[in-house]
């Protein structure tokens, strides 16, 4: 009688071990679903951050070059005019003191070889600040007019294949392209004791390539990845959206590769 | 003793009455999870009360209860929809509810009539109250939810504590009613009624601190 007792008792509490065993599964299974929930809310917070940390890097970005721009425009219009003035007096006294001693007219034009330096470097340095040729023939050929001027020192050659399209680009990309391709042929110049510079830029299936080499003597292995070049040259790249990857190629130089996908929806 | 029992059972009806009116007379104040909760809280008291007096009038309440237990779910899962908001899917909730419902109705029609009992229906609901209430708890020791239900948490425990107990006591109880009525006395089986009642007493009161404790801002 006993054992049939505990028979029922047994019959009766197994069930409720299931249902206890049902219990548990469920809570399991919710708790997975929370999990995945919760990565993929923690993925899309990163992605937020990272887009708006991309946003205050374009920004501050645009406002150096805008900054860049206004220097450039006020040295070229004001000092550059000045200038030019200085230069227009200085021959006229030049002509008015035509007989004057032989040291007068050695100063004279000493003055005004220092004014046309001067002349010189002002529109260079606004040239540089903001490049003038970019806004008025594109990159493929700023880019040549700085290979020819590199080339024509005979220490160094540069060869340089950029696809027209690339000019169909908005204006942030091209000039970081341009910044970062002056960032980079600079330190090959300055530090890489390089014979051979290569730069491809070619746009395909929707997204622009830029592939730099030098046949240098490469990264050294305390080579600063914070330093201020390489920072700047990072930051340019992100703001444009690009991925850009550095290092040293397997037999010798050094290598640059950055992509931009989605180059239309920037466009 | 019969008429201890008795008594007991209308008591336990007055914690349902004040949590209801609390409820009412705040309702407006409060935030969407818990006004969801009110009116759960609004069904149970007018299916309560009315159970009660067709108890009185010695008439069978038994489809009032099958009714309740499928649009009561329905309203708790439209509750814990509402807590697990952002972190359980409430495509998952909405079909267990859906599922709920059609199992239910089907129970109700073909299995154990309108005017019995609907042991399986409870069963099933408990089973499933209990797996939400341990993932609100479970749910609630993370830190990113607490974040997110910040002024509601305190509020979420006691609810989600009241219809823990009230449920574990619940499955408990009719899953061993069959085994007491089989070898248990008659006046056994009547207590079985009054610890029901004092856990339903027992939820009430945590519903009404929950209530209270609610962010006043």
């Amino acid at each position: 009688m006993e054992t049939s007792e505990e028979l029922n008792f047994l019959a009766t509490l197994l069930p409720l071990v299931g249902i206890l065993f049902i219990i548990a599964m469920g809570v399991v299974l919710l708790m997975q679903q929370f999990r995945k929930n919760l990565y993929r809310q923690k993925l899309a917070q990163e992605e937020l951050i990272t887009l708006h940390q991309q946003e205050l890097l374009r920004s501050s970005i645009q406002v150096q070059e805008d900054e860049r721009k206004r220097i450039a425009t006020d040295i070229h219009d004001e000092l550059g005019a000045t200038l030019s003035i200085a230069r227009m007096h200085l021959m006229a006294l030049e002509t008015q003191n035509k007989n004057n001693a032989v040291e007068n007219a050695a100063a004279f034009q000493n003055i005004r070889s220092l004014i046309e330096t001067s002349m010189t470097s002002v529109r260079r340095i606004s040239h540089e600040l903001m490049p003038q040729n970019l806004q008025m023939f594109g990159l493929p050929e700023t880019l040549q007019s700085i290979v020819k001027m590199v080339n024509s020192s005979n220490n160094i050659h540069i060869l340089i294949k950029c696809d027209e399209e690339v000019n169909d680009l908005p204006w942030a990309l091209k000039l970081g392209l341009y910044r970062i391709s002056l960032e980079l042929i600079n330190n090959t110049i300055k530090h890489a004791q390089a014979k051979e510079i290569c730069l491809d830029i070619h746009c395909r299936h929707n997204e622009l390539t830029f592939f730099y080499t030098d046949d240098g003597i490469g990264l050294s292995e305390n080579f600063e990845k914070n330093g201020l070049g390489q920072k700047s040259i990072e930051a340019r790249a992100m703001s444009i959206g690009g991925t850009l990857k550095v290092g040293n190629k397997k037999n010798g130089g050094f290598y640059a590769e950055m992509t931009i996908p989605d180059i239309q929806g920037k466009a | 003793m019969k008429d201890f029992s008795k008594y007991i059972i209308i008591i336990s009806h007055v914690p349902i009455l004040i949590t209801s009116c609390y409820a009412l007379i705040t309702f407006r104040k409060q935030q969407t999870i818990l006004k969801v909760f009110s009116c759960f809280l609004f069904l149970s008291y007018l299916v309560q009360f009315a159970s009660l007096l067709f108890w009185f009038n010695r008439m069978n309440n038994m489809p009032l209860l099958h009714a309740y237990v499928g649009i009561g779910f329905l309203m708790l899962a439209l509750f814990y929809k509402k807590v697990l908001e952002g972190f359980i899917s409430g495509t998952v909730i909405y079909s267990v509810a859906i599922a709920f419902l059609i199992f239910t109705v089907l129970n109700s029609l073909f299995v154990q009539s309108v005017l019995t009992f609907n042991s399986y229906a409870l069963t099933l609901e408990s089973v499933l109250l209990i797996i939400f209430s341990l993932t609100t708890y479970i749910l609630l020791l993370d830190k990113t939810v607490k974040e997110k239900r910040k002024s509601l948490v305190s509020s979420i425990n006691w609810i989600n504590s009241g219809i823990f107990i009230y449920y574990v006591s619940n499955l408990l109880i009719f899953y061993f009613s069959g085994y007491f009525s089989r070898y248990f006395s008659l006046e056994f089986n009547r207590y079985t009624w009054v610890v029901h009642s004092f856990f339903s007493v027992v939820m009430y009161t945590f519903f009404f601190i929950g209530l209270w404790r609610r962010a006043k801002n």
